[in-house]
Formats: C-alpha cells, sequence, structure tokens
C-alpha cells in the first residue's frame, strides 16, 4: 500500500470554515439587528436597506453609511466609508499569498466575502494549520455563513427592530466579537505594543476629518508592533 | 442619490478587498511583509474595539459612567482565560445589562 496524502478534502475545509465561525454569530446576529433598524431610522426604505447588506456587505461601513446620511453630503458619506474600508487591503494583502495562485472565478467571490469576521477566523487556518490544495474552501465556509447571517438579521431587524428595546444595546455585541478575536491572538510582546498604539491613535485621532481615525490607528498599530519586532529581534530577545 | 452613494460604496469595498488579489498585485511580496502583516488583525481590530467602548454619543472619550467599560475590561478578562468566543460575548453582554439594571 503506498501512503496516500492526508489533507483534508473540500469538503472538510468548508465545514470546518463553518463551524469555526458560528460562534461568532452571536456577535454578527445582534450587528445585523442593529443595522436593520439604524436603516430605518435613517430615513431608507426596507428595500434599500436590506439591499445595502448585499451591495455593500460590510457592517462598520453600512452603519457609517446610514449614520452619515442625510447630515453630511454624499461625497463625504462616500470618503468615510473609503477610509473605514481600508484596513480590508491590509486583509487582502495578508490573505493574498494563500490565494494568488487560484482562478479569477474564485478570487472574485472570496474578495466578496472577505469581512472582518470571515478574515479573522480563515487567517488562522491558513497560518496555523498545514496548507491545502483546498484551504481556500475554508474561506469559502467562513465568509458563506457570515453572509448568510447578516442578510437573515438584517432582514429580521427590518421586519421586527421596532420591538426590539433599545436598553438591550444589542450594538455592544460587535467590539465583544471583535475582543473575542483579538485577545486570543495576543502572544507576542511586540502584539501587545502594536495593540496598545492602535488603542492610543483610535481615541485620539477621533476628531480627524472622514473616520480617518481608523487607518491611521491601524497603520500605526502595525509599524509599531514590527519595529518592536524588529528592536527585539535585534537584541536577542524577541 | 442614497443608491449612487450604496453602489460607490459597494463598489469601494469589493475592490479594496480584491486589490491584492488581482493581477495588478506584485506577484512575490518581499519578506518582511510576513512579520508586517502579522500585525493587521491585532491592530486593526484594536482600532475598531477601543473607540466602541470609550467614545461616547457626543464624541469624548467616556470613562466614568459608561458601563461599556467595566463589561468590555470583564470580556476581555474571560477571552483571555477560557479563549471562547461565546463566553467573551455572553458574559460582556450580561455585564453590561447587569451594570445598566443596577446602577446606570
Amino acid at each position: 500500500m503506498s501512503p496516500t496524502p492526508s489533507h483534508p478534502s473540500r469538503q472538510q475545509e468548508f465545514w470546518s470554515g463553518v463551524r469555526q465561525e458560528l460562534p461568532l454569530q452571536l456577535g454578527v446576529a445582534p450587528f445585523g439587528l442593529v443595522f436593520g433598524v439604524l436603516g430605518l431610522a435613517a430615513g431608507l426604505t426596507p428595500l434599500q436597506t436590506i439591499l445595502m447588506s448585499s451591495i455593500v456587505f460590510g457592517g462598520a461601513s453600512q452603519v457609517v453609511l446610514v449614520q452619515l446620511w442625510g447630515s453630511v453630503p454624499g461625497p463625504v458619506v462616500g470618503a468615510s466609508v473609503s477610509m473605514i474600508n481600508l484596513r480590508h487591503a491590509l486583509y487582502s494583502a495578508s490573505v493574498a499569498p494563500y490565494l494568488r495562485a487560484l482562478p479569477l472565478r474564485w478570487r472574485l467571490p472570496l474578495a466578496y466575502l472577505l469581512t472582518d469576521e470571515a478574515y479573522a477566523v480563515t487567517i488562522n487556518r491558513l497560518r496555523n494549520e498545514t496548507p491545502g490544495p483546498f484551504q481556500h474552501y475554508h474561506l469559502l465556509g467562513t465568509g458563506t455563513l457570515l453572509w448568510v447571517c447578516w442578510q437573515i438579521t438584517t432582514i429580521t431587524g427590518v421586519v421586527f427592530g421596532a420591538t426590539i428595546p433599545p436598553e438591550w444595546s444589542l450594538e455592544f455585541a460587535i467590539p465583544l466579537t471583535f475582543i473575542a478575536v483579538v485577545v486570543p491572538i495576543l502572544k507576542r510582546r511586540a502584539d501587545f505594543i502594536a495593540c496598545g498604539t492602535a488603542a492610543v491613535i483610535s481615541v485620539i485621532g477621533q476628531p480627524l476629518p472622514w473616520n480617518s481615525w481608523i487607518i491611521l490607528a491601524g497603520m500605526g498599530g502595525i509599524m509599531a508592533g514590527w519595529l518592536s519586532l524588529r528592536i527585539m529581534a535585534g537584541r536577542g530577545d524577541a | 442619490m442614497i443608491w449612487w452613494v450604496m453602489i460607490f460604496c459597494g463598489v469601494v469595498t469589493f475592490f479594496t478587498r480584491f486589490v491584492m488579489f488581482s493581477d495588478m498585485a506584485p506577484k512575490k511580496l518581499p519578506d518582511w511583509s510576513e512579520d508586517v502583516l502579522s500585525f493587521v488583525p491585532v491592530a486593526v481590530l484594536t482600532a475598531i474595539i477601543v473607540p466602541s467602548v470609550l467614545i461616547g454619543a457626543d464624541n469624548a472619550v467616556e470613562i466614568t459612567d459608561n458601563a461599556h467599560l467595566p463589561a468590555a475590561i470583564l470580556a476581555v478578562l474571560v477571552a483571555w482565560l477560557t479563549r471562547s468566543v461565546l463566553a467573551t460575548i455572553g458574559s460582556g453582554l450580561a455585564a453590561l445589562w447587569c451594570l445598566n439594571w443596577l446602577i446606570f
């Protein structure tokens, strides 16, 4: 008997993505409900609110869009949302080495599905588990589950939103989701430095126009982490 | 107008996600890029978490009278100890509800 290479099958990769993404829906679902409510409150029609969840498909950007809509000119709304979205280019760069060899018919849908929560789960698999020929099915799994959950909860929020009491503070579920993702990946000393730097810039940068604090804090944290990694490596105590 | 803004935002969102997957992106990234990109999740997600906990409705930092802060600190501790997504989100929401009900 010749040994067969043991790598996960397409189905195994897809379903392990779905399974690992599932707990995060506890945070995504309330966020979708909140977005449904906010959309109507901002004066969008139910159809516009629901379609925005598949046209834009980005929780934070959709919330910013509806919050700014009506109070500032359209181009400023666009600039603000683009600024918030720039972080996805960083996700794209970080996942690209694993996916670049795929044909375009794969790269297009996978790019569309590359949200915060799908990225956070899949990058863990790509970096820390054995590479497999079907590892892109993992992102398909995390992304698809998130997409389905986001559409269902947006619609639910639009239909039943008026009955959700505001004191449930459902919007708090989203920072909690990210806390659940970030804390376990803080391993190196440089990770803590990146985290602290991003935290400080994100607060002091608040007055900056077009929500540019989000990308400045992200870039600042990345630079601080990388520099401290270099310095510690130079001293031999990374 | 809202449709145009929405479609613009959708196109921008898609292209920022696609940009490094495209054939225009450099085929091989420099060696140091792996180290740099390893900080992306921590730095970017922290930049989303901290303001949503600390910044109040009037765009000012709120340390006192802010039930989100102790609830978030508890969630960080739970995440650190359990590494469980469900326990982290559940404890944070439960803490916020208790605090709002008891004090705020």
